[in-house]
């Protein structure tokens, strides 16, 4: 059982994925990372069939890899999501459909919004303000339905996400451990959420924080 | 069809049509997204709906978008509802074995000429592999078909000047997707006339 | 020896198929009932096609029953269930009737139907019900049921083969779902619309349900229950009701408080 959650705020994005592997009753890693970021300002969590989930994941960076390296820019998140959304719904209709369900979370640098899209595995898509896949669509929707608000600030964004973290505690008889992200105008962090002040540690953390972008930025006279 | 749920009709008016949807998306009986329209313009005289698997709704969209922009470019002018008809038969017939899960709902004006110089406004309808039908009053399709019927056999009348064909659809769609469970969640409404598009979102019961 | 190799017809083991023997002991006869009320009458109504898949038994099979001069039944789904439980509803009201010496009060009558039905919670009635009249205070009252007893009063109810297309439509136009007055106007009091505008919607949604639905058609039954001091004329007036209809009143059955109830029948479609 799998759950991830996304979450828009005013100049912000925050993602979380659950941090299990395993096989019906077993798990066989409690750490194991399902979000990946596809470069400077984008990133994704997703789950569903083992191994097609990697794979998938690796498909679509390294074609995000591509595009950058060839236009020497990075695909911008409505682009992105238009892209990974057509694989999977290609990938439907063929002899080995990739049966990954994911969320796709960007900030969009050139004109500062952030975006947050759903995308399950058949390759429907819905652009949405939060959403979650997994054990947390029966869990947690309702918590981002009461708590959430247009414009929420990064502090308020983590308060809805640990609620939402809690409920999921609380109501499931699973433990999870969760990974979460927040992009922002100046890249991906790591939140650590067992903190007091996420976004203090975040801050002090400084470069620490940051998450490796994959695709740096080419230095080739022309740059993003 | 009962996988993301929502419902779509178009009416006929006097020298207008009227087109609608529902907004929700959802996963079977989770709701994910209250702004998903199902309804895309052609042109400013031309709309279609397609309700049914979300997915094929992007697909096909994208699919019709570009097949319009050759056939514009080829034609050098605006497809009319009727030619985009059978082109949106066709390209579902091409899946005649695998097909699109929609059931596509067709409203346009026709610009008159000279071999046409009075249209009549069009609507037409078609199941999964393009079976078209062309109704005199009122098209439907979706989750909430049967309700759709009910209503809008009941409220629709020939002949309805833009504003109350507006307010014909609105109450069709509304009382209609009020008793699905797969539909609602907010509508959208467009009334084309011939110098106008009118674009209403509705307030409805979001539950 | 060829000869020997087939064995005459006679001789051929017995095929020993399994064939099944299930008895179903249900069906579904189609066709479509509703049910409004007014502030001080109720309407009851029903089509009277009666169908099986897409045969038709007969165009005139009766689905509303008068019960007492207060109060009519309709009943749809299974028609054999629908008429047995019909007769048993009339036989307890009679039984009651010589037990009290006065008819059973519509409320009464919901509330037995609903034992009635309970009674059968494992071995069901495959029937809807919907109960109209006038209940004991002189309010025109609708109640409604399914098939194990789950009962409600309302102020109007659809139910059937074209409950879909029917319901949706009443919520409009009775419930005033989606509508709101205008700034200053009165508000929208569901339950107290005037008979002819009743009647006109009864209509209105048996011809839509008869045009989009193969199972509606061929009659339309309103059984129409006033209170007492209402007049005849308040039906057969000018104006009161669409035209093609036939007014029939029927007479008292018992020591009722002078409440009347009228027949008012008219052709549907066949096709």
């Amino acid at each position: 059982m799998e759950c991830s959650f996304g979450l828009t705020g005013k100049d912000f994005v925050l993602l979380a994925a659950d941090t299990s592997a395993g096989r019906s009753i077993i798990q066989m890693k409690d750490d194991e990372n399902k979000i990946k970021a596809l470069g400077p300002h984008i990133a994704m969590a997703y789950g569903g069939e083992a191994g097609d989930t990697n794979n998938f994941a690796d498909f679509v960076d390294r074609n995000l890899r591509l595009y950058q390296i060839r236009n020497h820019t990075p695909l911008l998140p409505a682009a992105a999501s238009a892209w990974i959304r057509r694989s999977l719904a290609e990938s439907l209709r063929s002899r080995h459909p990739y049966s990954v369900n994911l969320m796709l979370a960007g900030f969009d640098i050139t004109d500062s919004t952030s975006h947050l899209y759903w995308i399950d595995y058949l390759g429907t898509k819905a652009i949405v303000p939060y959403a979650a896949h997994g054990l947390g669509q029966y869990l947690a929707l309702s918590t981002m339905d009461k708590w959430w608000t247009e414009g929420v600030d990064k502090r308020e964004g983590i308060e809805i996400l640990k609620k939402c973290v809690d409920e999921v505690g609380k109501r499931s008889t699973l433990k999870f451990k969760f990974n979460c992200i927040l992009i922002d105008a100046s890249g991906i962090h790591h939140i650590n959420l067992d903190s007091s002040d996420p976004i203090a540690e975040m801050e002090q953390a400084g470069k620490a924080a940051e998450v490796i972008n994959p695709n740096p930025p080419l230095d080739v006279g022309i740059t993003a | 069809m009962e996988y993301n749920g929502g419902s779509v009709v178009a009416m006929i008016g006097k020298d207008c049509v009227a087109i609608a949807s529902d907004l929700r998306l959802g996963q079977q009986s989770v709701g994910v997204a209250m702004n998903f329209e199902k309804v895309f313009p052609v042109n400013d005289k031309l709309y279609y709906g397609l309700p049914g698997l979300a997915t094929d709704v992007y697909t096909l969209r994208e699919q019709l978008r570009f097949r319009v922009n050759m056939y514009r470019m080829k034609e050098e002018r605006e497809i009319t509802p009727k030619t985009f008809t059978h082109l949106l038969s066709s390209t579902l017939y091409e899946k005649r074995f695998g097909p699109y899960f929609l059931e596509p709902v067709v409203a346009g004006l026709t610009t008159p000429t000279e071999l046409e110089p009075k249209p009549k406004p069009f609507i037409s309808t078609m199941d999964t592999i393009g079976c078209i039908t062309t109704p005199k009053d009122f098209a439907v399709a979706g989750t909430a078909q049967d309700k759709l019927y009910g209503m809008a056999e009941g409220l629709w009348e020939p002949d309805l000047e833009p504003e109350d064909l507006f307010e014909t659809i609105s109450q069709t769609l509304l009382n209609a997707v009020d008793r699905d469970a797969l539909s609602g969640w907010g509508a959208i409404v467009h009334v084309i006339t011939h110098d106008k598009v009118i674009t209403r979102q509705l307030r409805s019961r979001m539950d | 020896m060829a000869l020997f190799d087939q064995r005459p017809a006679y001789a051929h083991e017995p095929t020993v198929a399994p064939i099944e023997h299930r008895f179903s002991p249900y069906s579904d006869n189609g066709g479509t009932i509703l049910a409004i009320a007014g502030a001080d009458f109720a309407v009851i109504a029903g089509d009277t096609r009666q169908s099986e898949g897409y045969s038709i038994q007969t165009r005139y099979a009766r689905k509303v029953w008068q019960l007492t001069d207060n109060a009519t039944l309709a009943t749809n789904g299974f028609a054999a269930d629908g008429k047995n439980f019909v007769k048993r509803v009339k036989q307890r009201l009679e039984w009651y009737e010589h037990a009290h010496h006065k008819p059973m009060g519509l409320k009464a009558i919901a509330r037995m139907i609903q034992t009635m039905l309970y009674g059968r919670r494992f071995f069901p009635y495959y029937v809807y019900n919907i109960l109209g009249g006038i209940e004991e205070d002189g309010t025109g009252a609708v109640y409604s049921f399914d098939p194990v007893g789950s009962y409600e009063r309302e102020a109007c109810r659809a139910a059937g083969a074209a409950q879909s297309l029917v319901q949706p439509f009443l919520d409009n136009q009775i419930y005033f779902k989606n509508q709101t007055p205008a700034p200053g106007a009165e508000a929208f009091v569901p339950g107290r619309l005037p008979m002819a505008t009743v009647l006109g919607l009864v209509v209105d949604s048996f011809t839509s349900a008869t045009e989009r639905h193969i199972e509606v058609g061929d009659g339309l039954e309103m059984y129409v229950v006033m209170k007492e001091g209402r007049q005849t004329t308040d039906l057969t007036d000018e104006g009161q009701l669409p035209a093609g209809m036939k007014v029939e009143e029927l007479g008292s059955m018992g020591e009722g408080r002078g409440e009347k109830t009228f027949l008012v029948s008219m052709p549907l479609k066949r096709d």
